[in-house]
């Protein structure tokens, strides 16, 4: 097991209370798998990535328990400055949403490539500059040779994509967190970069914890999905089971609010109501208010209820 | 912590030291001579040079001293302040009246009326506001009003190019695309939606110009193009102190302590009413 | 009801000739709605602000009930603008935050009308009722708000004069997954209750098939392939919307993605290829596709696209 989180709560104090982020989520992922962190907006999954690295706003996040463990080393009770030698580019890597601002509009691509292969020591000189090249060529970004001296702007959003991509699998990482990476790209692009991550997956046995929204992307690289809502893991299961056979009343919601291409469905089901304050979440299940099979037993945490399978849901209704 | 969850939401963070210093100079301002401690220009041969009332031969009558023709300083900074009110006042008004009216002329309509107005400001710019003055002044009589003029006519560029800025962004918005979309005229888009909403950073703007321009009218004061006696102005103070620093520093220090403070609270206050202001802080 | 005829629209700009939109042709029937697809950069924004009146075409001419809207007198002009509205995308620069839900409600009611308190309160109650909101929502301001229930305020707010067609500009694309379900059933539900008629722009095709029923496909400022939607997305006949189609990620594991249907980057609008701007990454690409420019090609009564490929297999 490459990546094993055990219970994580992460909260934001803020001056109007605290903001229950993340609250007990646990998940581990395989060599050369991807899971799928899938959740709207503020179902905490950005916050998860983020705390993974421990990246976390400085005055006002804190990890409250709970293990991230990476080849079984827990990164909870590492120093900031060993986070930052050892872990952060070197054995996990991040690449998030828009091209646009992850690149330094002043610095040249070949600068930006190679630093992290600079700063973690791994080649200098002549040798960096053949690694950077390979690095980008590995991406498939065209004419590396030529464009080392090119600035971010002389790219294309796409282009852009496979840069950071290229910047964050330099120094081969164990682990790539990717928040949301293809959701500022148009769709023909989409499908480069997706083809692009499962190619570099295969070729280093990478392991990918993909942050999305949206279920097609999902379902394209993905082995394994884990839904998130409300700051916690409603979820877990290999793909073809949570489109096939989804078990939590969320994500059957879900699925069934998205328009779908080549569908006959006239109406789409929308999911009445709103997500509940992280600041003040409801005791029992968070769902609840929203849930059309809501019971009395739903005022109390529902348990991870396990299905067979490498399949979990948190959800009284499996539970009997 | 508890007693910070009692102190309600808005009163929380307040400048105070900076709002009661700022009171002070107002309410001198507007109180008259009444309210001084002794009359501010009351000469008194006999007492003059007398140091603040901590060092030797000082006296608690005179707190802060006197000057060389014995009058009390401390009365003498308080009257001051009336003069610094009402040039702040009226050079704030106009400069940022004049100036935020150009700046959302120019920034909604661009074009022709924009560039004519960039030159204007640049040119009025690199134009050394104390050259200006000293023009100003010499056309018309030092004074209340030419202070009040030369700060309108060096500051109003500053407000328009600020307030151009803002207002070209905002004009993106699409709530201001909706309004054309519906059918609404021009003069209620300028009206409804933009002032409203370049309000705060107007407000923030005057605000923190408050120490400038306090400062600008007693550089001029002092340079004789400003307030003339028997007038009080802190910058006047100045002038007159300046040839007796050696025996008696505070009749110079006293005046420029005021000028400071003032300035420093001003910009105090400014700095957390913008903080304020912003409406997505309102939420917290 | 909405007529767009060889619609061009030119930006100078220093780095050259910005060809935003480059003869496009489409016809919106009255209720139906019509939705433009592409890519960024393709122009679909540009059309829907030239619609809109906030851009003036530099060349062809956009009809609405027959008329010129371009040469409109002043009268005709101020019913277009009731008769128009317009949703935009992002629920939080859409709505003013320094004015209050119901003054920006009222805002396109009070350009054209002069309505007295009680009978504009009752409309404003009415059009929030609509859209799902408590009458209460008048007094409050756009922040206290979710984006989802300001984009309701937002179509409330287009709903006010009671319009007739309404120019979506990709209305749901900032809101989240089960809030757009919502806000797109409203749309429907509107539309049947009023008979509107809707421009949409959108990006997301499984959304465009569902909520429309006719599409153009716009690439580089023309139109690709226009027509009945059921037919454009079963069968498409232009390269870039079977290109589009195959990238459209399914939520469903077993789809498989192909990569080559559309490899390459989309060219700029400033310097675009010759002849069918869309030949470099096209895999059908031959002869005369970087020379010519194809000029639509009628499949059906309705169903357009334009490409040389289909000039061999029509008469």
């Amino acid at each position: 097991m490459l990546l094993q989180v055990d219970q994580l709560r992460m909260y934001l104090h803020l001056r109007r209370g605290v903001l229950r982020a993340v609250d007990g989520i646990s998940l581990h992922v395989n060599e050369a798998e991807t899971l799928g962190l899938v959740g709207e907006s503020g179902s905490g999954k950005t916050m998860t990535g983020l705390a993974m690295l421990r990246l976390l706003p400085r005055d006002a996040g804190r990890i409250e328990s709970g293990s991230i463990a990476l080849d079984g080393r827990d990164l909870t009770t590492l120093t900031e400055t060993e986070m930052v030698r050892e872990i952060r580019g070197r054995r996990i890597a991040m690449i998030m949403q828009d091209p646009m601002t992850s690149l330094n509009p002043v610095f040249s691509v070949g600068d930006q490539v190679g630093a992290p292969l600079r700063y973690h020591d791994i080649a200098r000189g002549a040798v960096l500059r053949s690694s950077v090249i390979d690095v980008l060529r590995r991406v498939r970004l065209p004419s590396p040779e030529q464009r080392l001296g090119d600035y971010p702007h002389q790219f294309s959003g796409g282009q852009r994509q496979r840069i950071v991509t290229a910047m964050a699998i330099g120094c081969t990482p164990r682990l790539l967190i990717a928040d949301e990476p293809t959701t500022a790209l148009d769709v023909t692009i989409q499908v480069q970069i997706i083809a692009l991550l499962k190619r570099i997956q295969q070729d280093a046995g990478l392991g990918i914890v993909l942050i999305t929204h949206d279920l097609g992307v999902a379902a394209s690289l993905c082995h394994r999905i884990a839904v998130m809502y409300a700051g916690q893991i409603v979820e877990t299961a290999p793909v073809r089971a949570i489109y096939r056979s989804p078990a939590h009343p969320y994500t059957q919601a879900l699925l069934a609010a998205i328009p779908r291409l080549y569908a006959t469905a006239k109406r789409l089901t929308a999911i009445p109501g709103q997500p509940p304050s992280l600041i003040d979440p409801p005791a029992g299940c968070r769902f609840a208010a929203r849930c059309p099979h809501r019971m009395a037993r739903c005022t109390e945490p529902p348990p991870m209820v396990d299905l067979g399978d490498g399949h979990s849901a948190a959800c009284w209704k499996l539970a009997a | 912590m508890t007693v910070r969850r009692r102190i309600p939401l808005w009163l929380r963070g307040v400048p105070w030291l900076a709002l009661l210093v700022l009171a002070v100079v107002g309410i001198c301002a507007i109180g008259g001579d009444d309210i001084l401690p002794a009359d501010p220009n009351q000469l008194n041969l006999a007492d003059a040079f007398r140091p603040p009332f901590w060092a030797a031969n000082g006296s608690v009558g005179n707190p802060l001293g006197t000057d060389n023709l014995g009058r009390d300083i401390l009365s003498r900074i308080l009257a001051g302040s009336r003069i610094s009110v009402i040039v702040a006042a009226y050079a704030i008004v106009f400069s940022g009246g004049i100036g935020a009216l150009a700046g959302l002329v120019a920034g909604y309509f661009g074009g022709v009326v924009d560039a004519v107005l960039m030159r204007l400001i640049e040119i009025q710019q690199s134009i050394p506001s104390i050259a200006l003055a000293l023009i100003i002044a010499a056309a018309l009589e030092p004074g209340l009003s030419t202070v009040i003029f030369v700060i309108v006519l060096t500051y109003w560029a500053w407000y328009a190019r600020i307030i151009r800025g803002e207002v070209m962004t905002l004009k993106g918005r699409d709530y201001i695309a909706f309004a054309r979309v519906a059918g609404v005229g021009t003069p209620t888009i300028l009206m409804r939606h933009l002032l409203p909403n370049i309000f705060n950073t107007l407000i923030v703007l005057a605000t923190l110009q408050v120490g400038q321009v306090i400062l600008f009218e007693a550089s001029l004061s002092f340079l004789g193009l400003g307030i003339q006696q028997p007038d009080i102005s802190w910058g006047l103070m100045l002038a007159d102190a300046r040839q007796y620093i050696t025996n008696a520093w505070w009749a110079i220090t006293m005046p420029g302590i005021a000028i400071m403070l003032t300035c420093l609270s001003a910009n105090v206050f400014g700095d957390w009413l913008r903080d304020r202001l912003d409406p997505r802080l309102r939420q917290l | 009801m909405l007529e767009v005829d060889a619609v061009t629209k030119h930006y100078r700009t220093r780095r050259g000739t910005v060809r935003a939109v480059e003869g496009v042709s489409f016809t919106v029937p009255k209720r139906g709605t019509l939705a433009l697809v592409g890519e960024s950069g393709c122009g679909k924004t540009t059309i829907a602000k030239m619609v809109l009146l906030l851009e003036i075409p530099t060349a062809g001419v956009i009809r609405f009930e027959g008329q010129d809207i371009a040469t409109m007198a002043r009268p005709a002009l101020r019913s277009y603008r009731r008769r128009v509205q317009a949703v935009f995308q992002d629920p939080y620069a859409s709505l003013n935050p320094r004015l209050r839900v119901g003054r920006i409600i009222a805002e396109p009611i009070l350009a054209h009308e002069r309505p007295g308190r009680t009978a504009l309160d009752k409309r404003i109650a009415e059009v929030l009722d609509i859209v799902g909101l408590p009458a209460a929502a008048a007094r409050l301001y756009p922040h206290e708000f979710s984006g989802g229930q300001r984009q309701r305020i937002a179509i409330a707010r287009a709903l006010a004069p009671r319009p007739e067609l309404m120019v979506l500009d990709e209305p749901v694309s900032a809101l989240d997954v089960s809030i757009r379900a919502q806000v797109l059933n409203l749309l429907q539900d509107i539309q049947a209750e009023y008979g509107l008629t809707y421009l949409i722009i959108a990006h997301d095709l499984a959304l465009v098939q569902h909520f429309s029923s006719a599409v153009a496909v716009i690439y580089l400022g023309r139109v690709a392939e226009a027509g009945p939607t059921g037919p454009v997305f079963a069968d498409p006949r232009h390269p870039y919307t079977q290109a589009l189609l195959a990238a459209v990620p399914l939520p469903d594991p077993d789809h498989v993605l192909s990569e080559a249907a559309a490899a390459g980057e989309i060219a700029s609008a400033l310097s675009p290829p010759s002849g069918c701007s869309f030949h470099p990454r096209c895999p059908h690409a031959f002869a005369p596709c970087s020379v010519d420019v194809p000029p639509p090609y009628r499949l059906a009564a309705d169903h357009v696209a334009a490409c040389h490929l289909l000039k061999e297999a029509l008469p």
